[in-house]
């Protein structure tokens, strides 16, 4: 025997003779050894914490078709010699949702053998904006259409005191809006577009179109296309929905609609348009509308995990909805460490989602087969912002079928990082004894929030 | 069977106590009643150091690929035992581990055999190595390789598993089987038995040389000047491995040492023996592996 291990058997069994009254003090009080402690026994003179041997491989088990295994199991005890009996996984004769294992993908029963990619509302796209609108078969223009704008700028447009009341907002959600010293991101981010969205509403004395409109919040939405021979969905539930009674009328004319079938869409080989998107084998087909969830119903988290089922959620809003035309989505940045998107990946997410609910409207009011041109295109708008920068973006639907690269595309105006202020600082900024910055509200932009005026007024003025 | 060790052990123990404390056997006996058998059992010793919570190499045990960094557990130069069994590591600035894939020739599932080409998404220090780590994106999957010298974000690699009949006038970043380059292209990652993954010249700043292809196979020169015989369908990338002036750096100070995890070596002086002062020698032999046809004896 090695010389190791024979040391090693003396001193345990030395462990066990006699002396061991006297490592009572090592014994806890139920008389059994402390765990996950060396014992060291100071009275033997040689080492105790001999080398561990490495783990033994267990020895492989060999299956023979048609042999039969004589097993203990009859004998109800373990014996020499007899293989060890196997029973079947024992299953509860009952239902228990606690104990519950969902069963592998292959045996669900919406298991499908083509993949279908899903956009969720923590996919962050490799390729940002260009991956978006080869998705979607959208031709994306830099800059908002000057007559939105302009909208912003007729005097009955304005709010009085605009932009006083503006700052006041800004100050409120940047600096009154808390007892700590300093709001977070995500509540100053929140409090700063209700309050904005706040005083856009107050002009519903004189332009009565707004108020044939509701918020909703954490709507789900989901849409259903095919791009080439793959099956792409939206789902998710995402910030803000300002939906409206009536539709948004078209922007762009159908001279340009026709030119758009002449742009080409940026390819960005070698990187495939799916990446990063979430690959299911188990989904439901034509799912297509936009709403709440059904109330009671748990939260729904999309898992960047390696489960590729998904499963599918009520219906949204039910049939006879006062409000179905989606008029502005309104996004935040999302406080999940996990999904930490950049800004071209903020608004490539933008562009998804206000195509995705676009296209749940279009395939309610012009059916489920590919059209090729929309005779009343669909006009989405979305903004952005991080509480300081906004992102606007319009979209104009024109058609549905989205099967190839070529034809007549979506149209989306794309205005980025458009800044509202420079710094609203709690403390002043200062280097080498010299105020850079000052403290509160410094570098205000009204350009910005006519803008943003312009988008809610767009349809009611 | 630790478990049944722990109760045989257990056992003994409980059972032994009303042997020595002779006065107050009666009360013993009466107090554990009729759960006492007759006999002590023997026992054989076992360790009560079962796993500690620091020795979970988890972290190591992940399966899925991912490029997301992994959170690592410092080992400090301590083996499975606990004791130490390297000097002079430990300590050290946190680090995260991005699972690099050293296997370049690593196909998606429905494109079997095809060259392909990805797209260098960024190049980026990793802390657990030398070298820089190169994001590359490539049809619907992204992962961390060894960054080559002159890579740069935006860059297209390719990489080809097929070897022609003309030697292929590779760009720097591509990854080739041996038989495919010319003879005397700067090679780096190499991988000595096709499909394992490369192993060798991955350091900053080293690269190998391709000195000949004998009939199937490859003889490449490693940066430490040894030869080393190959089969030619191993993959290598082409250009030298990143970093390259890794070799120039100064520590500066004793702290820059342990921020790297560097203990200070023992301060005792000792003779130094035969293994110290510059040694010149012939290089070793060249190194073969490849597994030839064992000719039987009949």
């Amino acid at each position: 025997m090695i010389p190791e291990a024979t040391r090693y058997l003396k001193a345990t069994v030395s462990l066990f003779s006699p002396n061991i009254f006297l490592n009572a003090s090592k014994l806890s009080a139920h008389g059994a050894p402390s765990s996950l402690q060396t014992r060291r026994n100071l009275r033997v003179s040689h080492c105790l914490a001999a080398k561990v041997p490495p783990p033994k491989k267990p020895r492989e088990k060999v299956e023979i078709p048609g042999l039969e295994m004589v097993t203990y199991g009859d004998r109800m005890h373990y014996v020499p010699g007899l293989a060890k009996p196997v029973y079947p996984p024992w299953e509860m004769s009952f239902k228990d949702p606690r104990y519950y294992r969902s069963p592998p993908a292959q045996e669900m029963a919406l298991y499908k053998d083509k993949p279908c990619y899903i956009f969720n509302q923590r996919t962050s796209i490799l390729e940002g904006v260009r991956q978006a609108a080869w998705l979607t078969k959208t031709q994306v223009s830099p800059g908002l259409l000057p007559h939105l704008i302009s909208l912003a700028a007729k005097p009955e447009n304005q709010l009085p005191d605009q932009d006083e009341r503006v700052q006041n907002a800004i100050k409120h959600s940047r600096f009154w809006d808390t007892t700590e010293p300093r709001p977070r991101k995500e509540r100053y981010s929140n409090t700063l577009l209700l309050n904005l969205l706040h005083l856009c509403a107050s002009l519903q004395p004189t332009h009565p179109a707004v108020g044939r409109r509701i918020l909703a919040e954490n709507y789900s939405l989901a849409a259903t296309w095919k791009r080439g021979e793959d099956l792409f969905q939206i789902r998710g539930r995402n910030g803000l929905l300002h939906c409206s009674m009536d539709p948004l009328p078209r922007i762009c004319g159908e001279q340009e609609v026709l030119e758009t079938s002449d742009w080409v869409l940026e390819s960005f080989y070698p990187v495939s348009p799916t990446i990063d998107l979430q690959q299911v084998s188990v989904y439901k087909e034509e799912m297509n509308y936009t709403g709440e969830s059904p109330p009671g119903f748990p939260e729904m988290e999309l898992s960047w995990s390696s489960s590729n089922h998904l499963s599918p959620i009520g219906s949204g809003f039910r049939g006879e909805y006062p409000y179905p035309h989606a008029h502005t989505l309104y996004f935040l940045e999302t406080s999940d460490p996990n999904c930490k998107l950049r800004p071209e990946q903020f608004r490539a997410k933008m562009i998804m989602f206000t195509f995705g609910n676009a296209l749940a409207r279009a395939h309610k009011l012009y059916g489920t087969q590919p059209q090729s041109l929309l005779e009343c295109p669909i006009t989405v708008q979305a903004v952005g912002t991080n509480g300081r920068i906004f992102q606007f973006l319009v979209f104009q639907l024109n058609t549905t079928d989205l099967s190839g690269d070529d034809g007549i595309k979506n149209q989306a105006w794309l205005d980025e990082d458009v800044e509202l202020y420079d710094f609203a600082k709690v403390r002043p900024f200062i280097k080498r004894k010299e105020v850079k910055v000052p403290a509160g509200l410094a570098g205000y932009k009204p350009e910005t929030f006519s803008k943003f005026l312009a988008l809610y007024l767009h349809g009611a003025a | 069977m630790a478990l049944s060790c722990l109760t045989r052990a257990l056992r003994s123990l409980t059972l032994s106590q009303p042997t020595l404390l002779s006065s107050q056997a009666p009360v013993a006996h009466l107090k554990l009643g009729a759960l006492v058998p007759s006999t002590v059992s023997q026992c054989r010793g076992f360790l009560i150091t079962a796993s500690l919570k620091q020795n979970r190499r988890n972290w190591k045990q992940m399966d899925k690929y991912t490029i997301r960094p992994i959170g690592m557990k410092k080992t400090g130069g301590r083996d499975h035992t606990g004791k130490i069994r390297t000097r002079g590591i430990g300590g050290g600035h946190k680090q995260r581990y991005r699972w690099v894939d050293f296997q370049r020739l690593r196909y998606e599932p429905n494109k079997e055999d095809q060259p392909f080409e990805e797209k260098v998404v960024e190049v980026r220090y990793d802390p657990c190595r030398s070298a820089d780590i190169a994001l590359i994106a490539g049809g619907n999957r992204k992962r961390w390789i060894i960054a080559t010298e002159k890579m740069q974000a935006g860059d297209i690699i390719k990489t080809s598993g097929v070897i022609e009949r003309m030697a292929v006038s590779a760009n720097e970043g591509d990854a080739y089987p041996l038989g495919a380059l010319p003879v005397g292209t700067l090679v780096n990652n190499l991988e000595i038995q096709p499909g394992r993954g490369s192993e060798y010249i991955r350091a900053a700043g080293t690269s190998g040389i391709l000195l000949r292809k004998v009939n199937g196979t490859a003889i490449v020169q490693l940066p430490s000047k040894q030869q080393v015989q190959v089969l030619e369908t191993c993959m290598v990338t082409v250009g030298r491995v990143s970093n390259i002036d890794h070799n120039k750096r100064i520590i500066g100070k004793a702290g820059r040492n342990r921020w790297l995890g560097i203990r200070p070596s023992s301060g005792l002086w000792k003779r130094k023996g035969g293994w110290a002062g510059r040694k010149i020698k012939p290089l070793p032999p060249m190194k073969s592996y490849i597994n030839l046809p064992l000719i039987s004896a009949n």
